[in-house]
């Protein structure tokens, strides 16, 4: 059952990021690329922005061009497991490489801002021109801690205070108004 | 100038005094008072992103602003006719250009309180200060080239319907026109024809301006585009308003 239930979020992320799993048995990898996400050493909370390296290397003898390098996030929320949108978690969505040299190593920083809690993983994967089969990288998992961003201790006074201030204020002018009508009359 | 002086005082002066404007100020105020409640008090709002609510509560302003434009716009010249108040003002040393700059005015001055209401909640909101700087100066960049837009629009509509009626149902079917990217949803506008409604959208500029800002933190370059179509559609909306105002009759 243990192993049922480490085994079934892999899946879901691997069919996710392959997109079938006819696409896994299309072609052989292309042994020339080599592709990493380092995982963070830091416990993560929400509203945290940080930033994932991803290394690109062309293990080949022969120049690379146009190499398309995205990355993929995936929940891993026990019974909720499903792909993520990027749209808001980065702006950085992905990068291409218009060439890399034999043995040439390409870093790149992935910026992610944590904008909900629960158990992630992450994955690089690189795209090369006129090949079947995308190069991933080992999935990166993460947990995000949950934290309350919005404090009522801010809101509160403002949401009630502020409506309360106009109606006050506006009660004032027109009572100012009545007593100078008074005044003339 | 003097003239122009006294229209412009008159009809900010005017529309503060007014009851409804006085409720409407209240009820935008209510309004982002409960949208900020519910922030806390719903469990699932409260973990949002600082950002992402700071952006929530621009897109309402901005929306809010757009529809009291809307129909301040509509009831300028229309309403002034309908209350037979237009043949006075006529009558007066001011002409039919003077009038509409001076109810255009009259909107931006009313915007511009709407955007002041705003600032305490954006502030509450931003909570470590994260993007509240940009965002407010993205909100009253795009809001008030938007608020030109439609501001314009709507005092055309007026200077040529006869009754506020058919000046706001028009006006109404232009701003759904305009606002309904955002009702289709991002992921419906992915295709080539929804990034094009997109672009060519001002309303759709400045949420996607207010987006990439408060959300993404993207520089000023990135909004140069997106920029550009707004100060194109406000130039052209006033060149026609500029035109048309010139033939305001009864």
């Amino acid at each position: 059952m243990n192993i049922l239930r480490n085994i079934i979020p892999h899946t879901v992320a691997i069919i996710f990021l392959f997109g079938s799993t006819c696409y896994v048995s299309a072609s052989s990898t292309p042994a020339h690329i080599q592709v990493i996400l380092h995982p963070l050493k830091t416990p993560l909370k929400m509203g945290d922005v940080p930033a994932f390296e991803g290394e690109v290397t062309n293990t080949g003898k022969e120049t690379l061009e146009g190499l398309v390098v995205y990355l993929s996030l995936v929940s891993l929320e026990k019974g909720n497991e499903h792909p993520l949108d990027l749209e808001d978690w980065s702006a950085q969505k992905a990068v291409l490489i218009e060439r890399l040299l034999p043995g040439e190593v390409n870093r790149q920083q992935w910026p992610m801002r944590l904008i909900s809690a629960g158990r992630f993983a992450l994955a690089l994967t690189v795209v090369e021109a006129g090949t079947t089969k995308p190069i991933i990288s080992d999935l990166v998992e993460f947990n995000v801690l949950p934290k309350k961003l919005i404090s009522s201790s801010r809101i509160l006074p403002i949401a009630i205070g502020e409506p309360l201030l106009i109606l006050i204020l506006i009660l004032a002018v027109n009572q100012t108004k009545r007593l100078r009508h008074r005044q003339k009359v | 100038m003097s003239d122009m002086t006294t229209l412009l005082r008159k009809e900010c002066v005017e529309n503060l005094s007014v009851f409804r404007t006085i409720v409407m100020f209240i009820f935008v105020c209510i309004l982002m008072s409960v949208y900020s409640i519910l922030l806390i008090s719903n469990t699932e709002m409260s973990l949002l992103d600082n950002a992402h609510a700071e952006y929530m509560l621009t897109e309402l302003v901005l929306i809010l602003s757009l529809l009291v434009t809307l129909l301040l716009g509509s009831d300028g010249i229309a309403g002034e006719r309908e209350r037979d108040t237009l043949e006075v003002l006529l009558l007066s040393p001011v002409n039919g250009r003077s009038i509409a700059v001076s109810k255009l005015f009259n909107i931006l001055f009313t915007w511009l309180i709407l955007f002041v209401l705003s600032l305490p909640y954006l502030w509450a909101l931003a909570g470590n200060g994260q993007n509240l700087v940009p965002s407010i100066i993205a909100l009253l960049v795009t809001g008030t080239l938007c608020i030109t837009i439609v501001g314009g629009i709507s005092l055309i509509l007026s200077i040529k319907f006869q009754t506020v009626k058919g000046a706001i149902f028009t006006g109404m079917t232009v701003f759904l026109l305009l606002v309904s990217p955002a009702i289709l949803g991002s992921s419906l506008r992915n295709n080539a024809i929804g990034r094009f409604v997109d672009a060519i959208d001002p309303i759709m500029g400045a949420i996607n301006t207010l987006d990439s800002v408060i959300i993404d933190s993207q520089g000023i370059s990135f909004q140069l585009f997106r920029l550009g179509v707004m100060l194109f559609y406000t130039i052209v909306v006033l060149t026609s308003l500029y035109y048309i105002s010139r033939k305001v009759e009864l």
